[in-house]
C-alpha cells in the first residue's frame, strides 16, 4: 500500500451547531436588565479595597469580600485603555472584519469591559481615546444592549476628522 | 371579625381601589354585587377606566351578582379554593352576566394580606443560543478508502501485517503493534449483534449540525469475518431498540446475538451515513 496515495483522499464539508444555555446569575442580571430598561451601565464596589468593579462581580477579587448589594451608576464615557483589530472572519462574530474590540475603563470605574469600537479605521486607533457608549436601539438582553461604544473627538475636533483617513 | 384562611373579607373589599388596574378595566363598563352571607353587601361599578365601590342594602341594576359564604369567598381569595368548584356544590351562585364575573381577575391586581407582601422576584437573565460552525474535514487515503467503499455498498476493514487484527473503521497504525497497516478485506455487511447503548442525550452531529432523536441505539456489530473485539458501531433501527438481544463470548460459552444487516441509503456521498442504520435480519 502506497502511503502517498492520495487519490482516494477527499475532503468532508461539515456544520457543527452548538447549543448552550448562558445564565447571567442574580448580580450579572441585573446588569443586563439595567442595561436594557434604563440604558445604564452599573457597576459594583468593594468599599473595602475602593474599587469599582465593570462588569459587577458577586465577591471582590482582592479581599473576597460580598459586594453584590454595593451598585453604583457609571458614565457612559471612558477611556479606551488597550484594543486589538480583529482580522480572521468567523460567521459567528458579531461583525464583518476588521473591526476593533477595545478594552474601556468607563469613568468611575477601576476594570475595563470589552466591547466593540466603531466608527474609526483600526490604523488611526490608539490607547487613550475617550469612548463613548451607543446603545443599541432594539433590546435583546445582552451586552449588545450597548451596540458599540464610539470615538469622543477631542474638544474642537470634529468628528469626522478622525473617522476618515484623510 | 372573623376569618378563613388568613383572610380578613373587608380588606379585601378596602384594598380594591388600590388595586385597581385602569389597563385591565379598560373597555368594561358594568356593575358588579357582592352578596358575602352574614357579612355584608357591595356594589361595585367599573367603567370608563374607574371605579366606584358602595357598600350597600341595595344590589337590584348589578349586571352580575355574585352570593357566597364568607369562608368560601375568601379560600378563593387566597387560591385555596377552585371557583369553579364552588359553583358545583353550590356553595357560590352566579346571578346575571356569568362571564361579566371572569373579567373581575384582570380588573385588580391579585389580593395580598397585609404583613405578607414579597419583593418582586428579580427577573434573572438566561440566554439559549445555537452557535453554527463550519468544519472541513480531511480522509486522508485510509478513511478516504473506507468510506468510497460505503458509497459502492462495500464494508471495508484495515489489517494489521503483525496480529492480524481487523480494524474498521480503519486506521493507519495498529496501536497494539505500532506498526503500519497494509491491506484491506471486505467484511460483512451482515453480522450479529454485540453490543447496545442506549443514548438518552445526543450531542449534535459534526457533520450536519443536527441533534438525533433520543433514545436511540449506538450498537457494536460482529461483522461477518470479523472476531473477537473487531466490532463495527453504527446505529440500531429506532424502531428495534428493544427487540434485540445482544452476543458475548465467556470462556468456552458463546451466545449469539441477532443477526444485523445494514439499511442503505439511497443517495450516498462516501461518507458513514451512507449506512442509515443496522435492521434485524433473522
Amino acid at each position: 500500500m502506497q502511503k502517498d496515495d492520495f487519490s482516494k483522499s477527499y475532503v468532508v464539508e461539515g456544520k457543527l451547531a452548538l447549543p448552550y444555555t448562558y445564565f447571567a446569575g442574580r448580580v450579572g442580571s441585573r446588569f443586563l436588565t439595567t442595561l436594557r430598561d434604563h440604558k445604564t451601565i452599573m457597576g459594583v464596589r468593594c468599599d473595602t479595597c475602593s474599587k469599582v468593579f465593570v462588569p459587577p462581580r458577586q465577591t471582590c477579587e482582592r479581599c473576597f469580600s460580598d459586594i453584590r448589594d454595593n451598585w453604583v451608576t457609571l458614565e457612559n464615557k471612558g477611556e479606551l485603555i488597550n484594543f486589538t483589530v480583529v482580522r480572521e472572519a468567523d460567521k459567528h462574530l458579531p461583525r464583518k472584519t476588521p473591526y476593533i474590540l477595545g478594552l474601556i475603563r468607563l469613568d468611575g470605574a477601576d476594570t475595563p469591559m470589552v466591547h466593540i469600537i466603531e466608527g474609526i479605521e483600526p490604523d488611526k486607533i490608539a490607547e487613550g481615546m475617550r469612548v463613548r457608549a451607543v446603545f443599541a436601539g432594539e433590546s435583546e438582553g445582552t451586552i449588545l444592549e450597548i451596540a458599540h461604544f464610539e470615538i469622543v473627538p477631542p474638544c474642537g475636533m470634529r468628528s469626522r476628522q478622525i473617522s476618515t483617513n484623510s | 371579625m372573623s376569618e378563613y384562611y388568613g383572610i380578613d373579607v373587608d380588606d379585601v373589599f378596602n384594598t380594591m381601589a388600590s388595586r385597581f388596574r385602569p389597563e385591565g378595566a379598560e373597555g368594561v363598563d358594568a356593575v358588579f354585587g357582592y352578596d358575602i352571607t352574614e357579612k355584608g353587601k357591595w356594589k361595585l361599578s367599573v367603567g370608563q377606566g374607574r371605579m366606584a365601590l358602595d357598600i350597600t342594602e341595595d344590589l337590584s341594576g348589578c349586571d352580575v351578582v355574585v352570593r357566597v359564604d364568607e369562608q368560601t369567598f375568601a379560600g378563593i381569595i387566597a387560591g385555596k379554593l377552585d371557583a369553579m368548584a364552588a359553583l358545583s356544590a353550590n356553595k357560590m351562585k352566579v346571578e346575571g352576566d356569568f362571564n361579566l364575573f371572569a373579567v373581575t381577575g384582570k380588573i385588580f391586581t391579585k389580593y395580598v394580606p397585609p404583613g405578607q407582601e414579597v419583593e418582586p422576584e428579580q427577573e434573572l437573565v438566561m440566554l439559549k443560543r445555537t452557535i453554527s460552525v463550519n468544519q472541513r474535514f480531511a480522509t486522508g487515503p485510509i478513511m478516504g478508502t473506507f468510506l468510497q467503499g460505503l458509497k459502492e455498498k462495500t464494508i471495508l476493514a484495515i489489517k494489521c501485517p503483525g496480529c492480524g487484527r481487523l480494524q474498521s473503521p480503519p486506521r493507519e497504525i495498529c496501536a497494539p503493534c505500532r506498526i503500519r497497516n497494509d491491506s484491506w478485506v471486505e467484511i460483512g455487511p451482515a453480522g450479529e449483534m454485540r453490543m447496545l447503548e442506549y443514548c438518552y442525550y445526543a450531542s449534535p452531529d459534526p457533520l450536519t449540525g443536527e441533534t438525533r432523536e433520543t433514545p436511540y441505539g449506538a450498537i457494536g456489530v460482529l461483522l461477518d469475518g470479523c472476531k473477537d473485539n473487531e466490532v463495527f458501531w453504527h446505529l440500531l433501527n429506532p424502531q428495534q431498540l428493544n427487540d434485540v438481544r445482544m452476543g458475548m463470548v465467556m470462556g468456552d460459552k458463546v451466545v449469539h446475538g441477532t443477526r444485523l444487516r445494514p439499511v442503505w441509503s439511497a443517495n450516498r456521498t462516501g461518507s458513514i451515513n451512507d449506512i442509515k442504520y443496522f435492521e434485524i435480519d433473522e
